[in-house]
């Protein structure tokens, strides 16, 4: 089993009466709401965290893009992953991902993520998203060319990392006339490709079809078990069975001394990041044309409340956020483990909302020296 | 032999493509009525208003309805080639052409490009144009219930839906509003050249714009009385961009006295 360090980079600072007033922390709530002295000091902060996990031995930390929101403030993870190139040492450098659908540019990706696997000698793991809904209103991207666009985008940045010659490139979306990337990765034939799907049927067997990681996003169990399932099935098709370490589960993880020290501190943690940073609303999640019309019919079919009517109680008992001592931990994840039919890659979302420095710093130390040695076995037996 | 009141024929109409679902009914010069974002697949009481004095046809746009996906029909230049088609399939050389909202900038850009096509045009609170001052607000970011309080003047409360959500309402309203994205999410429902073009449209226009238009402002529907070559302008009091779902009779009137007027010949 592998373990990893995700950041969201959020920005918990929002005003008193968010809960009132808006309707959303993304794409309409106000940027005078971000004080950029606070963010400043908050990147710093959230770069230290990724640091010291890779110090503590997680196998890899993760950054992500998102645009125009408090739950994640980074609009280029390349330029995270950057940063963490010359500050760690160890760890997979893992963007989880660029958000390919909304780039007007993908050839620019291609560019980047190879001048990151050259800074941090091979480590880079490359995460390829479609972009969230609301990231369609937020660039003008019309979102019923969402799953083209991030098809083609794909198919370009691989050839121009795997094409020793120069070629060109007329796709539905994009048109270039000379490929020919300088730098080329250090990775052979690329870096490692992460897909993170949310039921769609499509990516499941595009995942499946290229032997990427597939890895979940905030649901209950047993829907992740269904996803992981398709995602298996749709290898089975293919005629082969996934190696574990390709099923990742993501999840937000929190570790304290105790069982009661870890509630009281997570609690309020996870209702931000599930009432406010995950804020929504339906038309900003699903535009026009972003799903398919199968996956609608799945996605309608599953019976799940909006992330901010979930309780506490129903955030742990559903399987969306583990919390607890090492032990409870250790413990949870093992048995989600088999509730999910195995995973051989836990990333976990350890920096959580508005929970403090040094809460997030314990929650780490404690997971890398009790609860992985405790789970490292798992996931390796499948192969 | 007179139109049966009511029941209109519905079928399908084979064009490069795809299928096409249409509507047919009444007695008359031809009029060709392109629908709404919202509003296809339906023969609606002011079609049938409509019907006592023309031969009232009203197609689903691709990818809405019960028409084709069309998926080569990609932006609105393509849409226009797609009503060449099909009023070439319908062998209909000029007929009255009218359009509300979505389809009112259909119909202008059909009119721009192919005024020889068309025997008049009336544009019903047409999207299209983007003028600064009067922005038009984002529909794919409306939840319901706000959607309803922006189309009508007088919103009339939904009944609370009883039981579990009807999933293949929900798929055909999705499959409705992707179309509409596909054409109108960028640019935002409207043709950035469409206004200098309009210049080219030769054929008698009557604009029309309800007096409480919340989603397209009536300053839109000036504009293109200002633009197109003597085109006329009328009002409808006490109504909001629904238009002919809030005032059938009304939007109903003003364009029979106008197209019976012009000839289709």
């Amino acid at each position: 089993m592998k373990f990893s360090f995700f950041h969201l980079m959020p920005y918990p600072y929002l005003p008193d009466d968010f809960d009132e007033a808006y309707d959303t922390s993304a794409l309409t709530f106000p940027n005078k709401h971000f004080d950029p002295k606070l963010g400043s000091q908050l990147y710093h902060r959230y770069l230290d965290e990724l640091e010291y996990a890779d110090h503590v031995g997680f196998d890899g930390v993760a950054v992500n893009e998102h645009h125009q929101s408090a739950y994640g403030l980074m609009p280029s993870p390349n330029i995270m992953a950057a940063a963490l190139t010359r500050r760690t040492q160890q760890a997979r450098i893992m963007v989880l991902g660029n958000a390919i659908g909304i780039r007007g540019n993908p050839l620019r990706v291609a560019e980047e993520i190879a001048m990151l696997d050259l800074l941090s000698n091979g480590r880079v793991d490359s995460g390829f998203v479609r972009g969230i809904g609301w990231e369609y209103f937020a660039h003008s991207v019309n979102p019923t060319r969402s799953r083209s666009r991030f098809n083609e985008a794909h198919d370009l940045i691989i050839k121009a990392w795997t094409s020793e010659e120069m070629f060109e490139w007329y796709g539905e979306n994009y048109e270039y006339r000379y490929v020919n990337l300088w730098p080329r990765p250090v990775q052979q034939p690329h870096p490692p490709v992460y897909i993170p799907g949310a039921g769609s049927t499509e990516t499941m067997k595009f995942c499946a079809l290229h032997r990427y990681t597939f890895m979940s996003v905030y649901a209950p169990t047993r829907v992740v078990r269904l996803w992981f399932d398709g995602y298996r099935r749709a290898a089975a098709d293919l005629g082969y069975v996934p190696d574990p370490e390709k099923i990742a589960l993501s999840v937000p993880v929190y570790v304290a001394d105790t069982d009661e020290k870890a509630h009281r501190e997570a609690e309020p943690a996870l209702m931000w990041l599930f009432r406010r940073g995950l804020k929504q609303t339906m038309e900003m999640v699903n535009p026009p044309g972003y799903v398919s019309p199968g996956s609608l019919r799945g996605i309608l079919s599953i019976d799940r409340k909006p992330f901010t009517a979930l309780s506490y109680a129903e955030l742990l008992a559903d399987g969306y956020a583990v919390v607890g001592s090492p032990a409870t931990v250790a413990a949870r994840l093992t048995a989600m483990h088999e509730q999910l039919g195995g995973y051989g890659q836990l990333i976990g979302l350890f920096a959580i909302g508005p929970a403090t420095r040094e809460q997030t710093r314990r929650s780490t130390e404690l997971f890398a020296s009790e609860v992985i040695p405790a789970l490292r076995h798992l996931g390796v037996e499948a192969s | 032999m007179p139109a049966v009141s009511g029941i209109p024929t519905e079928g399908f109409l084979e064009v490069p493509g795809g299928r096409v679902h249409l509507f047919r009914g009444g007695a008359g010069d031809p009029l060709l009525f392109l629908h709404a974002a919202g509003g296809a697949g339906a023969w609606h009481e002011f079609h049938e208003l409509l019907a006592a004095s023309f031969d009232v046809i009203a197609p689903d746009h691709p990818g809405f309805g019960k028409s084709d996906d069309f998926p080569d029909v990609e932006a609105m230049d393509d849409l226009v080639y797609h009503y060449l088609d099909v009023l070439d399939a319908l062998e209909l050389e000029r007929p009255h052409v009218v359009g509300a909202s979505f389809g009112g900038w259909i119909a202008a850009e059909l009119a721009v490009h192919s005024p020889h096509r068309i025997g008049s045009l009336t544009l019903l609170s047409a999207a299209g144009l983007r003028l600064d001052g009067h922005p038009v607000p984002d529909i794919f970011l409306m939840p319901p219930a706000r959607l309803a309080a922006t189309l009508f003047h007088d919103p009339t409360p939904a009944p609370a839906a009883a039981g579990p959500p009807d999933v293949d309402a929900i798929l055909a309203a999705y499959r409705d509003a992707t179309a509409m994205a596909r054409f109108s999410w960028a640019p935002y429902l409207h043709d950035p050249k469409l206004e200098r073009r309009l210049r080219r449209v030769s054929v008698p226009t009557l604009v029309v714009a309800p007096d409480d238009d919340r989603l397209i402002p009536v300053a839109h529907a000036h504009r293109y009385a200002e633009r197109i070559p003597g085109a006329t302008f009328a009002s409808v009091a006490g109504c909001g961009h629904a238009m002919y779902f809030e005032k059938p009779a009304e939007f109903a009137d003003l364009v029979a006295s106008f197209a019976g007027q012009q000839s289709t010949e």
